[in-house]
């Protein structure tokens, strides 16, 4: 009995814990006073106005969301791909490719950061939307390859076979039938893709620089100088997005299968 | 429809996977409108031979005609045939109607014309009423149906199963068997059934095919291979059989061998393949219900008395495990109506049997 009360204790103070930064940043983001100081002072969109007034932010944003969705669209055909021949083939160095195809995961970012830095500096893709994209291919695709390796291993290969045996060509047997029950696994990889695109700041911080910035970077640079409630808003914005894009994939997938 | 089936021929089919062969030479032909089984204990080859017949898998050498065409360059889906699963592997996002449809949807044939055929394989296969249920809905004999139903509808030159009645239990199994059975007959296809399993093999097939370590050790009736098995591994794989050692003494001038049983020590004259020298070391097989109890004295009339070790009641017959002086031999008794009584554990018996129902082989190697 106890030790169900005490674990109810635990679940509550860690959610709190966990939340706090939202509760914070979301009611900042609606003050009338002009410094991000909590608790908020009256109530007033004016920071969300603020925002548009900020060139600079919208732009790193519309580059972050280019990066993000070109990155994602690269790394589901590649992903996809990769994540076929690691489960379905047999082939010299398989499992080489499978660890080399997880390690961005696990790598400390910082060492990733400046490794990739080398690589592109030297190709004249620094400060570039190139070299940003294909940075955040290499921090994007394992996601990608995990959610969909995942949901291929509920594929049986069988019904694959039946297909061919039905008259159903590789491509069309693909079409109709591996593709629609690989969706789950697609629609939960780009969104991940999308997310951790779209918020990845370390490697970037290498890469970016005048005229090709991303808004993470943007609103650190911002915060140098100015600590107004505009990013908060900017914040709150970037919450409501994540949210909604989080419950679509729940609604339409269900998130629990990916880490199950 | 049984007017354009197509036969079957397989000629030195070799498969290799890595370093282990598991097709060795397997030369087969299947007559347009045959059900023939192919029947072999686990790792014997069977699934490899039937998926480089769907075109799953392709030869290493031998040649694979189906009709009048060499088929092995063909693609599966240019095959035309239709091919049940071991688990079904029915579309799991697709309904029954869907499932059934597939085939005819990748032929592109006209949508009015998909429907009618397939609710009229629907009714075939008794499924009427299910279109719209998803796979996971269905108990196994209904996706059993769904799948057989899947196969048929695109009218398949051949079809090949690959143990479909496994996951059955007993009592559906042997129903399924027999609605297989029938519904070949009537649509006259030529058909190949792999399985592991002696009785459904012996139920189903016009001809069964028994496989061992990759290859065709026998082909025949199912009466053949039960009443004049070729080995002793064949004698002993289908149906319960009595093994009794004996040593060849030598040979007669009519063919027959003369042997002596050991233990007792009798002498006998038996059929036996050729070239086994005197004191080769042999074995017996002879089928229990072969073995009578009381037997009338007849020339020819093999006897011997014992006791009871071991009584096995299975409704119809009752096994008597009886041991002689010759070993233990086991008699497979029908039971009388009204339940008639049997001999019981312990009690003395005088049972007997024909000479010519033995069939004497060399033990396997392993033994
Ligand atoms: N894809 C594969 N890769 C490697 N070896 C294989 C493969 N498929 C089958 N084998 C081997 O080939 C041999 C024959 O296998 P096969 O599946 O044809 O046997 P089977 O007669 O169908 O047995 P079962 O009754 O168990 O299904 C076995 O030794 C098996 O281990
Ligand atoms: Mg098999």
């Amino acid at each position: 009995m106890t030790s169900k009360r005490l674990l109810s204790a635990y679940v509550v103070v860690m959610m709190v814990f966990l939340a706090l930064p939202i509760a914070v940043v979301i009611p900042s983001a609606f003050s009338a006073g002009s410094d991000l100081s909590f608790p908020p002072q009256g109530f007033s969109l004016k920071w969300f106005a603020a925002i548009l007034e900020r060139p600079a932010i919208l732009a790193a944003a519309w580059n972050s969301a280019a990066i993000a969705v070109v990155a994602t669209a690269v790394s589901l055909v590649v992903g996809t791909l990769s994540a076929f021949a690691l489960r379905r083939y047999r082939f010299p160095g398989r499992a080489a490719l499978a660890t080399l195809f997880m390690t961005p995961l696990v790598f400390p970012a910082i060492v990733l950061a400046a490794a990739i830095a080398m690589v592109l500096a030297p190709l004249g893709l620094i400060r570039t939307f190139q070299g940003l994209v294909l940075a955040h291919i290499v921090i994007v695709l394992p996601y990608v390859v995990r959610t969909v390796s995942a949901t291929l291993a509920e594929i049986d290969k069988a019904w694959e076979e039946a297909a061919l045996t039905l008259g159903a060509s590789p491509w069309e047997g693909f079409r109709t039938i591996t593709l629609p029950l690989l969706r789950p696994g697609l629609v939960a990889g780009a969104t991940f893709s999308l997310i951790i695109s779209f918020d990845e700041f370390t490697i970037s911080l290498f890469l970016v620089g005048s005229g090709m910035m991303t808004l993470p970077i943007e609103m650190y640079n911002y915060a140098e100088f100015s600590l107004d409630p505009t990013l908060a808003a900017v914040s709150t914005l970037l919450i409501l997005l994540t949210t909604l894009a989080v419950l679509a994939v729940e609604r339409t997938v269900g998130l629990g299968k990916q880490f199950a | 429809m049984s007017t354009n089936a197509k036969g079957v021929s397989l000629a030195g089919i070799v498969k290799w996977y890595g370093k282990v062969q598991a097709v060795r030479g397997v030369d087969l032909d299947v007559a347009p409108g045959e059900m023939v089984s192919l029947l072999g204990p686990s790792g014997c080859g069977k699934t490899t031979t039937l998926r480089m017949i769907a075109g799953l898998e392709v030869p290493d050498a031998g040649e694979i005609r189906i009709g009048d065409a060499r088929a092995n360059d063909v693609p599966p889906w240019k095959r035309n045939i239709g091919m049940v699963f071991q688990n079904y592997a029915l579309f799991p996002h697709k309904t029954v109607a869907e499932n059934i449809a597939y085939g005819l949807v990748m032929r592109r044939l006209p949508r009015a014309e998909i429907a009618t055929r397939v609710a009229d394989a629907m009714r075939q296969v008794q499924l009427s009423g299910l279109d719209d249920r998803v796979p996971s809905q269905l108990s196994g004999g209904q996706r059993q149906r769904v799948a057989l139903a899947r196969a048929l509808v695109t009218r398949p030159d051949v079809l090949l199963f690959d143990e479909p009645l496994a996951a059955l239990d007993r009592k559906l199994r042997e129903q399924m068997q027999v609605e297989i059975r029938q519904l070949q007959r009537a649509v006259g296809i030529t058909t190949i059934f792999v399985t592991h399993d002696q009785d459904e093999a012996l139920t189903l097939s016009d001809r069964i095919v028994v496989m061992e370590g990759g290859r065709i050790v026998q082909s025949g009736t199912p009466g053949e291979i039960y009443e004049r098995p070729g080995s002793h591994f064949v004698s002993d794989f289908i149906g319960m059989m009595n093994a009794l050692r004996a040593t060849v003494l030598g040979r007669e001038g009519d063919g027959r061998l003369r042997v002596r049983m050991e233990p007792g020590g009798r002498e006998l004259l038996v059929t036996g393949p050729a070239g086994m020298d005197a004191g080769a070391a042999v074995e017996l097989m002879l089928r229990p219900e072969k073995v009578r109890l009381n037997p009338p004295a007849a020339p020819g009339t093999i006897e011997a008395t014992g006791t009871v070790a071991h009584v096995v009641y299975l409704g119809p017959v009752t096994y008597l495990h009886v041991r002689t002086a010759d070993g233990v031999l086991i008699a497979m008794l029908p039971n009388a109506e009204g339940g008639g009584a049997q001999p019981r554990q312990g009690e003395a018996v005088s049972i007997g049997w024909r000479a010519a129902d033995m069939v004497c082989f060399a033990p396997p190697d392993d033994a």
